[in-house]
């Protein structure tokens, strides 16, 4: 099976962001930059496919400045075979003009499987892997968090409010992937590290369409109030639901 | 002048609440620019019983568009169909509920109509001519604000962050017939599960954590009849209780066990040692309930309570069950 | 020379022959490991030898056992040269030490050698019975071979028996040596054969080539026996002390170093050929005491791990492949020919990792020293766990899930807590504590680095002893800054995880911020940060004084520069708990007593039974403090009941993974005790009127 695998480069979700100086960005000073995590679930389920079936190949697609090519770099550590960078300066928001690029680069690979995380969590949007598939006229399976291949088509199941869709689908498709299709994804040991120096990376301009939508400005939530202790007791209660309710609006 | 397509979901035959909330946000902008709201539903042969509902929170048009086949999800004949549609109507905007409904066809519209796709957003406005969308990122750390300059905007809505609304129009039922052929859609639901599945400690909106101060695992009833009063709740302990198989271990939320960021976090009877903070510290308001009021984890709730928790929990739960019952 | 000794000297030189060749076909399966260099500080080594070895200082840290076997030992020291003449008895009959030595000395020499003998088979009779009849639980179980054990000491005692019984027949068999060979030196010997005086000569003839045959088999025999069983430690023990590096100051417990950039197919070891040479000694080298195994915190609670398994399965490993890796020495060609035996495919496709030795036996492990530190011939057990934990890790990512976060943390955190470097000092937050990057801008460099730790910076009950040492320092008025948030984890946690690589990209960037700042001098309170950076930063080129809180305050209050209240209130009956990185490793047992003594005098400070080097650990050590514990019962409870179990009212630390498992442990039992770091103790005692406090808000 020819598999890719569509990874974004995003800031750790744990740092304290601050707003660039152009008040449309955030600022990278002191961030620390890792794979998407659903990406590494998708490169996970990528390598296990490929594990299962014999002569398989799995390639890595990222979009974005140099700096994603060490993200590149942590997929081929964990055993994908080849990376392609599409060079851009930045990742336009609305993801058209990224699903454009990576269209483009894949519409020539013959792959059989195309992966996505269901969402990057940075923008947690989710529509670039689902823009991809309509692009390149491939079915496309959302969400999932089951994933069968067998022969020339694949099985699936995605959770949806209140219940749980089983799908079915004919390959070649783009798949987005879901928490729970693995278990965890694997960690990179010291020797896929050395290897995956070898393993080539190749770098292409990235062929950006149109972005429909742009960021106009990007601004911090109201501070979180420092806590207190509401009462001491069972009579406390009353206190603590009616400030859920109107206060923190959780209830 | 902005008209505005609003894709309505339902389910089973029956409109979801977030297809009234995106019609609501869509009426805004069509008044703010004197344009129409047309909404597009899709359903089994009935589901057009649903339309006058959409009408009543703002559509003007409603595009009914019933087959045999979309008893299920179709993703491939409904994005088709949504597309042909927005070409009749020249819509500004096209919004649909940030569903796994939603999030399957707003890119699919997207790319067909060669526009953008904001999602997840909590308000969506008229800006001068640009639709302007508002919606969190970085796991709520940063609010953007997005516009679409001119052209068209898809837009997903967060489900229960637009308060429906009640300004009724005509509501006229148009037919629409389906764009492509349903059998020729190549992803098909074979089966649609409903109900069962157990609420994921990731993804519920809220959760209830117990620790050591339950002092047996019997006692972990008390945590189990708050979750269950809150509805959509589900239950975490702390590492020292799994520890000791009072619960299963893919209950532990903490550094070695599950992170997870609920609206509301209910931590009773938890010391709140670096272990199990490590896990939980992201949840949006933080309740702790505890006997010591130095405990380390009133430094990091919102809101705490200092005392028994086995008078104080079963009082909460009736009290939450109440104020649930007013909704 | 008679027929009899042809005989012997044939079987002399085949017994000696057979028993070299032997030596050097275990010898030669050194060369499977790997090369390394052990000549080093001849001085220490020498040193080791004399106390370790000949003074059997280790083996008598248990009473009983202890004494009969340094009895034995320094028995069979004298006794042997008494093998030796009569090895050359039996081809030279006429031979004797009687010819060498002044007369007196003689005399000496041989009752030297009957009194010896007594001394021996009174300690192997307790021993004989000590395994048959009530052998202690190491002496258990399948993990050993006790039968072996029964042999040889049946076999020891027969021989000491025909020491005297020889002597007693020559003594019938040659009354013209009664003046010159007998009498009060060979009182034994004198005595038996004058009760046996009734035999007649040739029978007494017969009853001494007997004896003396007897003798000389069993100790040609024996010899040969060695290589075969774990009495090849008769030969490879003292050997083993001089080339160990497991006693002495400095390096003391630093973890071997690692060149990441070598070419090499497998990091850390999954094989025996991925040992050292030394590793492999080891292996030769044990006794199957089970010292080991008795002292470790894992195997005491139910986990699966025994040092002991993990030396004999290297050992016995070893010997399993060797000859196929090796084949016979001088043979051409017999490793190919034994290699396409049936059976021999299997043999090369197992390995030590996971076919002998298991992932659990691994990771239970909490890397206290305790196997190493009772090893009465000092193998280094920690050694080889510790490179098969590299094995796992480096080659294929097999670790506990549960520690995938503390990697992941610090990565992306500089810190195995999942918390903001943002968040580092905000424990600092209105104590006017100065950074090192604010006083570099000023041009100014402090004394001493206050280096906190992640504990430190981000727990909550931790960050109660960080003020208190910062207060301390501030009333004594040391001149200290901390990194702040530049402080970044040196990687410890990752190392003790196996998980070198990611160590060494942590601690070089540790390195080069002290760097940046020339940082001379260290404290921390952390023993854990204490070891690593002092004791294995230079193994990066990072090189640094560093000193534990324990020790720095003892000084300060050695020197009266900390402003003590005068009443001391109530008597407090206080327990203090040995943390395994400052005691076992570091050596630090008094400092952190001393400093609870002069800080309240009134405190009566009870000792746990297992205290200062026999410590138990609290079982957060290893990496395990971010693992979950499955088995058996948990460590820190084990430790925390024998602490309660003093009387004491107060539990005091000097660690905050010591903390965190003794309150923890304290809060299962619900026993009323405190937990209190030894710098809490003497910030509560702080004057809180000494001038030097007047500007801190008070507490």
């Amino acid at each position: 099976m020819k598999i890719a695998v569509c990874i974004k480069r995003v800031p750790d979700m744990g740092a304290r962001f601050k707003i660039g100086a152009d008040g449309a960005s955030i600022d990278e000073t002191g961030l620390k930059f890792d794979m998407s995590d659903f990406d590494e679930w998708a490169v996970e389920a990528a390598l296990q496919l490929a594990e299962k079936n014999a002569g398989s190949t799995v390639t890595v697609i990222s979009l974005g400045p140099d700096a994603v090519q060490e993200t590149i770099r942590k997929a081929l550590a964990m055993g994908a075979d080849a990376g392609v960078q599409l060079k851009a300066d930045g990742v336009p928001a609305g993801g058209l003009a990224v699903a454009e690029a990576l269209a483009a680069e894949l519409r020539e690979g013959g792959y059989d499987l195309i992966l996505f995380g269901r969402v990057a969590v940075d923008t947690a949007a989710g529509i670039t892997g689902v823009m991809v598939a309509e692009l390149l006229g491939l079915p496309c399976a959302t969400a999932l968090s089951k994933l069968e291949v067998a022969g020339g088509s694949a099985t699936g199941e995605r959770q949806i409010e209140g219940g749980t869709e089983s799908l079915s689908f004919p390959l070649p498709a783009v798949c987005t992937i879901d928490q729970g299709l693995v278990t965890q994804a694997r960690y990179p040991s010291l020797k896929g590290i050395m290897a995956a120096k070898k393993k080539p990376l190749a770098v292409k301009p990235a062929a950006l369409g149109q972005a429909g939508v742009t960021i106009a400005k990007m601004e911090l939530p109201a501070e979180r109030a420092a806590g207190r202790i509401v009462g001491e007791g069972a009579d406390a209660v009353p206190e603590l639901v009616r400030l859920l309710q109107t206060e923190a609006k959780v209830l | 002048m902005a008209n505005v397509l609003v894709i309505a979901e339902a389910r089973g035959g029956a409109l979801k609440k977030v297809a009234l909330e995106a019609t609501t946000a869509a009426r805004t902008i069509a008044d703010a620019s004197g344009g129409q709201v047309h909404a597009v539903l899709f359903g089994a042969p009935g589901v057009g019983a649903e339309a006058d509902k959409l009408g009543a929170v703002g559509a003007d048009v409603v595009h009914v568009c019933e087959h045999a086949a979309f008893e299920q999800f179709d993703a491939e004949s409904f994005a088709a169909t949504a597309a042909a549609a927005a070409q009749a109507v020249s819509p500004k905007a096209i919004l649909v509920g940030g569903t796994a409904f939603g999030q399957d066809l707003a890119p699919r519209i997207g790319a067909k109509l060669g526009a953008g796709v904001a999602a997840d957003a909590i308000d969506v406005t008229m800006d001068g001519d640009a639709i302007a969308i508002r919606h969190p990122m970085a796991t709520g750390k940063v609010i953007a604000t997005l516009v679409a300059a001119g052209q068209l905007a898809i837009v997903t809505v967060r489900p229960g962050a637009i308060a429906v609304g009640t300004s009724a129009k005509a509501g006229t039922v148009q037919p629409l017939a389906p764009a492509s052929d349903p059998a020729a859609s190549r992803v098909k639901v074979t089966k649609l599960t409903t109900g069962g599945g157990k609420l994921d400690l990731a993804e519920a909106p809220v959760v209830v954590s117990g620790g050591r101060g339950l002092k047996a695992p019997e006692n972990f009833k008390l945590v189990e009849e708050l979750a269950d009063a809150f509805g959509n709740a589900a239950v975490g302990a702390t590492r020292a209780v799994t520890d000791d198989g009072w619960r299963p271990h893919s209950d532990q939320i903490g550094q070695t066990g599950r992170q997870v960021a609920p609206s509301l976090y209910v931590a009773v009877g938890i010391s709140g040692a670096i272990q199990h903070v490590a896990g939980m510290r992201n949840s949006k308001t933080i309740v702790a309930i505890n006997k010591d009021k130095d405990a380390p984890i009133f430094k990091v709730a919102d809101y705490g309570i200092v005392g028994d928790v086995f008078e104080i929990v079963p009082k909460l739960t009736e009290a939450v069950r109440a104020a649930r019952a007013q909704r | 020379m008679s027929g009899q000794n042809v005989a012997f000297l044939l079987v002399l030189l085949g017994a000696l022959g057979f028993f070299s060749y032997n030596v050097q076909r275990m010898a030669g399966y050194l060369r499977v490991g790997l090369p390394e260099d052990r000549t080093n500080a001849p001085g220490r080594r020498t040193w080791n030898l004399l106390t370790i070895g000949f003074a059997q200082t280790k083996i008598l840290r248990e009473r009983g056992a202890g004494l009969s076997h340094a009895a034995v030992f320094w028995g069979f020291l004298v006794v042997t040269a008494g093998t030796v003449e009569m090895m050359i008895q039996g081809v030279w009959p006429s031979f004797g030490f009687d010819r060498l030595l002044a007369r007196p000395l003689w005399q000496l020499f041989m009752l030297s050698q009957e009194l010896f003998a007594v001394v021996i088979l009174a300690a192997v009779s307790w021993l004989l019975w000590r395994r048959l009849v009530a052998p202690p639980k190491r002496l258990q179980g399948e993990e050993i071979h006790s039968t072996e054990a029964v042999i040889i000491l049946c076999v020891i005692a027969t021989l000491m028996i025909t020491i005297v019984t020889t002597g007693a027949f020559e003594y019938v068999a040659r009354p013209a040596t009664h003046e010159t060979h007998f009498g009060w030196f060979r009182p034994l010997a004198t005595a038996l054969g004058a009760m046996l005086g009734g035999m007649s000569a040739s029978a007494a003839h017969v009853g001494r080539d007997l004896s003396f045959w007897t003798h000389a088999l069993l100790v040609l025999g024996f010899l040969n026996f060695l290589p075969y069983g774990k009495h090849f430690h008769v030969f490879v023990s003292l050997p083993n002390v001089w080339l160990s590096d497991t006693s002495g100051p400095g390096v003391v417990g630093a973890m071997r170093p690692m060149d990441l950039e070598a070419e090499t197919d497998t990091f850390g070891a999954v094989d025996v050929q991925h040992l050292t040479w030394k590793n492999l000694l080891d292996g030769y080298a044990c006794t199957e005491c089970g010292r080991c195994t008795a002292a470790c915190p894992a195997n005491i609670t139910g986990k699966p791990l025994s040092p002991r398994k993990i030396i004999t399965d290297t050992r016995d490993r070893l010997k399993e492949k060797a000859p196929l890796v090796m084949g016979i020495p001088d043979v051409d060609g017999s490793a190919e020919r034994l290699r396409a035996a049936p059976g021999a495919q299997a043999v090369l496709d197992e390995r030590l990792l996971d076919d002998w030795i298991t992932e659990a036996e691994l990771w239970a492990c909490t890397s206290c020293r305790a196997c190493v530190q009772e090893c009465p011939v000092n193998i280094d057990q920690l050694d080889i766990i510790n490179q098969l934990r590299r094995g796992l890790v480096l080659n294929e990512s097999r670790f506990p899930e549960e520690v995938l976060p503390a990697f992941e943390s610090l990565e992306t955190n500089g810190s195995p807590w999942a918390f903001s470097p943002s968040d580092r000092a905000q424990w600092a937050e209105g104590l006017d504590i100065p950074t090192m990057a604010e006083l570099q801008a000023r041009g100014q460099r402090p004394e001493i680095l206050f280096w906190v730790g992640c504990m430190g910076s981000f727990d909550d009950r931790a960050k109660r002893i960080t003020v208190a040492f910062a207060r301390i320092l501030q009333a004594a008025g040391i001149d200290f800054a901390i990194l702040g948030q530049e402080e970044t984890c040196h990687g410890d946690p990752a190392r003790r995880l196996g998980n070198e690589y990611l160590y060494q990209v942590l601690a070089k960037g540790a390195i080069e911020t002290l760097d940046r700042y020339e940082v001379k001098t260290i404290v921390t309170f952390c023993p854990h940060c204490f070891h690593q950076m002092g004791n294995e930063f230079p193994q990066l080129g990072g090189n640094y004084e560093v000193i534990h809180h324990s020790t720095y305050i003892e000084r300060l209050l050695a020197a009266d520069l900390v402003p003590l209240r005068t009443e001391h209130g109530q008597r407090l009956t206080m327990a203090y708990h040995d943390s395994c990185y400052l005691g076992r490793y570091n050596d630090v047992y008094d400092a952190p007593r001393e400093t609870l003594r002069r800080a309240l005098p009134v405190v009566n400070l009870v000792e746990p039974t297992r205290t200062k080097s026999r410590g138990l650990c609290c079982g957060a050590g290893g990496g395990r403090m971010w693992m979950d514990e499955k088995e058996g019962k948990r460590v820190n409870l084990e430790r925390t009941e024998e602490l309660v179990a003093t009387g004491a009212e107060t539990i005091a630390v000097a660690c905050p993974f010591c903390m965190t498992m003794m309150n923890d442990g304290i809060a299962k039992l619900e026993a009323p005790v405190t937990v209190l770091d030894i710098s809490e103790v003497v910030a509560s005692q702080l004057d809180p009127s000494a001038s030097r406090q007047a500007q801190l808000a008070g507490d």
